[in-house]
């Protein structure tokens, strides 16, 4: 783990010039009691691949509802293309699939999407988004479609626009695993020229197949911000729980692997990027630990662990 | 402009055969009821003849029904969400105003037509064929307002609230308006009253044939008024109705 995992604005990658594609600072948004987002900064530049990850309520939704135009905040700046929102919209440089997203019971995909195509100046060939998205045998039905058929029916009217910066929010949220291979195939495949591309998701595998850089968000904030690796360090790593006389917090974060500790007495919670070089060493130079626990670590732990990790941020 | 939106939505109510069997029948057949219910004093006391009368009432009472019913069903695409999608499109609040007008006239015309045709067919009303045009072409751009009001009422009304909230105000247009009723009918205070109706004036209009009444201009200009009145409320409307605060 290294200083990049932090609740910081991440330096810009230097991929491709101009405006990054989102910037957003000092942004809060209260719904009654709610924070739903509560101080976030965060810089996207033109060409990164983002996951937003977050357990449900995290605030995901909201900031990307504000991102498009969609929520007003109630503090802070957002710009999308050095543009607001709103104008972002109208120059069509978004797209973006909103969660449970409506779509038309009277018209068929075909339909839809020339109606999607007709909006943009320089639209995708919907011929074209058809093949990607798997629809092409169901363009001219009026039925109503699956669930994950009319998931693949949003990216589609999101991608017949051709946007520079695609948004998708929590995209693959009740699709069966096939169907969440076959949406990430299409988006690969759609995003090859170096779009930008940010989605939310509460999948972590989505995030490691998928993103180059990975948002946690946790309560309104931004609790780590990261490359898929150092994210992954700690999220794939286990927790190791021990009870070892004489030893002190210091000592134990020298041995290898071990990410993060805590303290409460002689009792120690580790969370480990190689709990077994960590467990070794431990035994090694503490004899007398005792009461050794290894477990798999969860995504949820794997936050809390990142809030308190080194270089990482507590709010 | 956007032409693609506006197809769209046309094929969408050329599609919703619920409002063609409502549009056809309903003003028609209320038309034929009336036309052979009420005679003698009422039907005496309209100045022309009354199924004349009645034509040109019911005709405009047809336009304003419809164009109430295409309009309120933003209700429904609000609840489901699909306001909030075109809201993240670039599709301009004016391409979107002159789409949700276009499907309202498409279904409008031959529902006044319907109407005129009958009274024509079963009950002898003769006119040339310029009194004909005057009456469905003129009840036909006079109904614009309404099918903004109808757009407007699918914007403030919830998915549950917009068949009676739709249907309070076919009647109070449709009655106190003059428009479904002959309003000769009623008390004099509910005569005056019809005057500041928009539906009144609509009226006047589909009736102006017959009447050879010279308040067309006046009328033209009251219906153009609502016109930028509505159309002004439905456009900030649709501007802020995604943005939750």
């Amino acid at each position: 783990m290294n200083n990049a995992v932090g609740a910081t604005v991440a330096e810009p990658t230097g991929r491709a010039a101009g405006p990054p594609a989102i910037k957003v600072s000092g942004l809060y948004k209260s719904f009654g009691d709610v924070r739903a987002v509560d101080g976030i900064d965060l810089q996207i530049a033109s060409g990164e691949v983002v996951a937003v990850l977050g357990p449900n309520g995290a605030g995901k939704s909201t900031l990307i509802d504000m991102v498009l135009g969609l929520t007003r905040p109630d503090r802070g700046e957002i710009s999308v293309f050095g543009n607001t929102p709103r104008e972002a919209i109208t120059r069509g440089v978004i797209g973006a699939t909103l969660q449970e997203g409506a779509l038309l019971d009277d018209v068929s995909a075909r339909e839809l999407l020339t109606m999607a195509a007709s909006l943009h100046a320089r639209p995708q060939p919907i011929e074209e988004v058809l093949r990607i998205t798997g629809l092409t045998g169901l363009a001219d039905r009026r039925t109503r479609l699956s669930g994950g058929q009319r998931q693949r029916l949003r990216l589609a009217m999101t991608l017949v626009s051709n946007p520079r910066l695609l948004l998708l929010d929590e995209p693959t949220v009740a699709m069966d695993v096939e169907a969440r291979q076959l949406f990430w195939a299409s988006m690969r495949e759609f995003t090859d020229g170096g779009r930008t591309v940010v989605f939310a998701s509460h999948y972590l595998d989505e995030a490691e197949d998928y993103a180059d850089r990975v948002v946690l968000i946790r309560s309104g904030s931004v609790i780590a911000d990261g490359t898929v690796p150092e994210i992954r360090s700690v999220v794939a790593g286990r927790s190791l729980s021990a009870t070892v006389p004489g030893a002190n917090a210091e000592h134990l974060r020298e041995l290898p692997g071990v990410v993060t500790v805590e303290a409460r007495g002689d009792h120690f919670d580790l969370v480990c990027a190689d709990s077994d070089a960590a467990a070794r060493e431990l035994f090694a130079r503490f004899p007398r630990a005792h009461d050794v626990e290894i477990a798999a670590i969860s995504l949820e732990k794997a936050f809390l662990a990142l809030t308190s990790a080194e270089g990482g941020e507590t709010r | 402009m956007n032409t693609g939106f506006l197809v769209l939505e046309v094929k969408r109510v050329g599609r919703a055969r619920q409002f063609w069997i409502g549009a056809l029948f309903f003003p028609t057949v209320l038309y034929l009821m009336q036309a052979n219910l009420f005679r003698g004093d009422i039907a005496d006391r309209v100045g022309v003849d009354f199924s004349e009368y009645l034509l040109g009432s019911l005709a405009a009472w047809a336009a304003l029904f419809v164009a109430l019913n295409i309009g309120s069903r933003v209700a429904l695409e609000r609840a489901t969400g699909w306001q909030r999608q075109l809201r993240i499109t670039p599709l301009s609040p004016t391409s979107y105003l002159i789409a949700k007008l276009t499907a309202s006239l498409v279904v409008a015309l031959p529902a006044i037509t319907a109407v005129a045709v009958t009274g024509g067919l079963l009950e002898g009303v003769r006119l040339p064929i310029v009194g004909w045009l005057q009456l469905i072409l003129g009840i036909w751009v006079g109904s614009l307002p309404f099918a903004l009001l109808g757009v407007f009422i699918g914007q403030i009304a919830s998915a549950d609230s917009v068949q009676a909230l739709t249907s309070i105000s076919h009647m109070l247009l449709g009655v106190l308006g003059g428009a479904m009723f002959p309003v000769v009918a009623f008390p004099e205070w509910m005569q005056r009253v019809s005057a500041i109706i928009p539906s009144h004036w609509l009226a006047v209009i589909g009736r102006s044939p017959f009447e050879g009444d010279s308040s067309v201009g006046l009328s033209a200009l009251v219906l153009a008024g609502w016109t930028v009145v509505l159309g002004t409320a439905v456009t900030l409307r649709y501007l802020h109705d995604s943005a939750q605060d």
